[in-house]
């Protein structure tokens, strides 16, 4: 396998020291794979995402990113700091968190005007990325006048507007409708075939072959305990009870119900 | 498919308590507090109510605001920056005047512009008037009595150790100066931000040299009053859909609000974590870049020579009329 772009070692990190959100982890990223970290609810996915993105710094382990390592003090230089943010997009799960600008149009402009971008490229790459998620009209609305969809997409056109090698989602697909859903999914899909990396948390296994080629199942306990393509992972059925991703009640994959609840 | 009247299944075939930590009362039906129906007292909303709803009025407001800015009209076909500045201008030339007739008549000019600029007229007068002058009034009030601005009694009052107290002409003329003069600034103030796109007015502010950081931060609370607005509706909802029968409007109340207070603050705490983090991700390090660049047409020229003669006039105006 090729040189990994993004890599930990032994990272560990705890909220106000005391805490813990991971606990000695090691990964790699490599060029143009679709990687899955896969765990419950608080299990690290996202700390490990912001750590990824250069926006938390692990108080053990090490983090480098296309073989410089990424601390706060290197984090300083205006070039390094510049090079990274433009390389790695980090779509968050809060769309309001990133949505702030007061318009639509202001929103997608931010990354590549802070990076430097001229205005005109940057008016020029705004209609094109609105164009392609189909959100042209929403241009000059305010982030109180969409849905929670219209927010998904913005937040994406804000990224994506960047052109990043590496994208980072965190829960992509969570609380969106099914149409919106499947639109993001085959984003994901095309922006692949583009050539994009993308590293992405989630607890939704039903289109986890879609979206991953390569997974990190996370613990409880805020470790790294498995590692596979998403085929081994989902048929480890003692591994996804333990690390709760799916419960004794849950229905095996791939036998989704026809059956209908019918009555006499 | 399952119709209406399938049969439920018997009480002792329920399904098993999950885990069997559900308590009994929760598998039977409750009886409802008003079998009756709900005919009985009706208590008026609590301010808690009457503020939330407010809430809600301001944000439909702000949206038929934005709506007004679209729309073809004189004022949106100006350049943010000369209404900004002609604003400045005009707000000056309102402050100095004296005589309450000019003022008058330079009121009854903007509601003409606001008729040319697409705004319903009805509803400019009513959002000039409908608040700030009436406090302004309130504020003012005591400035009509005889015995703050003396003068010709015209509404006697009361005595007042052997003196009539009452409103007097001088203190009416005072007080109706100050009253116009604030519904005239407003008028102003409120047609340029009708006839603005928020966005267009923030850039204008920064191209006018409003430091952009200032700018920015304005531009955010604006953006996340409204996400505010919207938890602290969720919270009174969620309350009001777990509140049976009649509540008191007092001291729950206050708790309410207190308690709505603080989780709030600790919300907007973790979001601004959020949102700078956003922003960092973003290449942000501290400097604000603006995408939005204006250009100074002959039409903005010319409005604003019409704005400075309008202001020299209304000044010149008032010196030749005196008081």
């Amino acid at each position: 396998m090729n040189e990994p772009i993004l890599e930990c070692i032994d990272v560990s990190y705890a909220y106000l020291d005391k805490f813990p959100a991971l606990e000695r982890v090691s990964m790699q990223v490599h060029a143009g794979e679709k990687l899955a970290l896969l765990g419950a609810n608080g299990s690290g996915k996202s700390t490990l995402l912001k750590v990824l993105d250069g926006l938390v710094f692990p108080q053990s382990g090490s983090f480098t990113a296309f073989g410089e390592p990424v601390t706060e003090e290197s984090l300083e230089d205006e070039q390094m700091s510049q090079g990274f943010r433009s390389r790695v997009g980090f779509v968050f799960q809060n769309s309001d968190a990133q949505v702030f600008s007061p318009s639509v149009r202001e929103e997608i402009a931010f990354g590549p005007l802070q990076m430097g971008m001229g205005r005109d490229e940057t008016l020029t790459r705004i209609d094109e990325v609105l164009a392609m998620l189909d959100i042209a009209e929403l241009a000059d609305r305010a982030p109180f006048q969409l849905s929670g969809g219209q927010k998904k997409r913005v937040a994406i056109a804000s990224v994506l507007v960047m052109n990043p090698e590496v994208l980072l989602f965190d829960e992509p697909t969570a609380a969106l409708d099914p149409r919106t859903q499947e639109w993001l999914t085959g984003l994901i899909e095309d922006l692949s075939a583009a050539g994009k990396t993308i590293v992405h948390a989630t607890h939704d296994l039903d289109v986890l072959d879609r979206i991953a080629d390569r997974c990190l199942v996370f613990s409880e306990d805020h470790r790294i305990v498995a590692e596979g393509t998403p085929a081994d992972i989902m048929g480890q059925r003692d591994l996804l009870l333990d690390v709760n991703l799916i419960h004794h009640h849950s229905r095996p994959f791939g036998t989704a119900t026809t059956d209908p609840v019918t009555t006499a | 498919m399952t119709t209406l009247d399938t049969p439920r299944p018997p009480a002792d075939e329920a399904p098993a308590p999950i885990a069997g930590k559900t308590p009994a009362w929760l598998l039977q039906g409750e009886m409802a507090m008003c079998p009756c129906g709900c005919i009985g007292k009706r208590k008026k909303g609590s301010f808690v109510e009457k503020t939330l709803d407010g809430s809600a009025g301001l944000l439909r407001q702000v949206m038929f605001g934005e709506d007004i800015a679209e729309r073809p009209g004189l004022l949106q076909r100006i350049d943010p920056r000369a209404k900004l500045l002609s604003l400045i201008i005009l707000l000056i030339a309102a402050a100095v005047v004296r005589n309450i007739v000019v003022l008058l008549v330079a009121y009854a000019f903007t509601l003409v512009v606001a008729y040319f600029s697409a705004v319903p007229v009805g509803f400019f007068i009513k959002r000039v008037w409908l608040f700030v002058p009436i406090f302004t009034g309130i504020v003012v009030l005591p400035a009509t009595l005889s015995f703050i601005t003396p003068g010709e009694i015209v509404i006697p009052l009361w005595t007042w150790q052997g003196q009539p107290v009452g409103i007097t002409s001088q203190g009416l003329t005072a007080a109706g100066l100050i009253v116009s003069r604030v519904a005239l600034s407003i008028s102003l103030v409120v047609l340029l931000t009708l006839t603005t796109p928020w966005v267009e007015l923030l850039a204008a502010l920064r191209s006018l040299g409003v430091p952009k950081m200032f700018v920015l931060i304005v531009g955010m609370a604006y953006r996340y009053i409204f996400l505010l607005l919207g938890s602290v509706t969720d919270m009174y909802e969620s309350r009001r859909a777990r509140t049976v029968g009649a509540v008191k409007h007092d001291k729950a109340a206050r708790e309410f609000v207190s308690s709505t207070a603080g989780a709030l603050l600790g919300k907007s705490h973790a979001l601004s974590e959020e949102v700078h983090q956003a922003m960092i991700a973003r290449g942000f390090r501290g400097d604000v870049k603006a995408l939005k660049t204006f250009a100074f047409t002959r039409a903005d020229a010319f409005y604003m020579l019409v704005v400075v003669i309008a202001a020299a006039v209304i000044v010149l105006g008032d010196q030749q009329l005196g008081r």
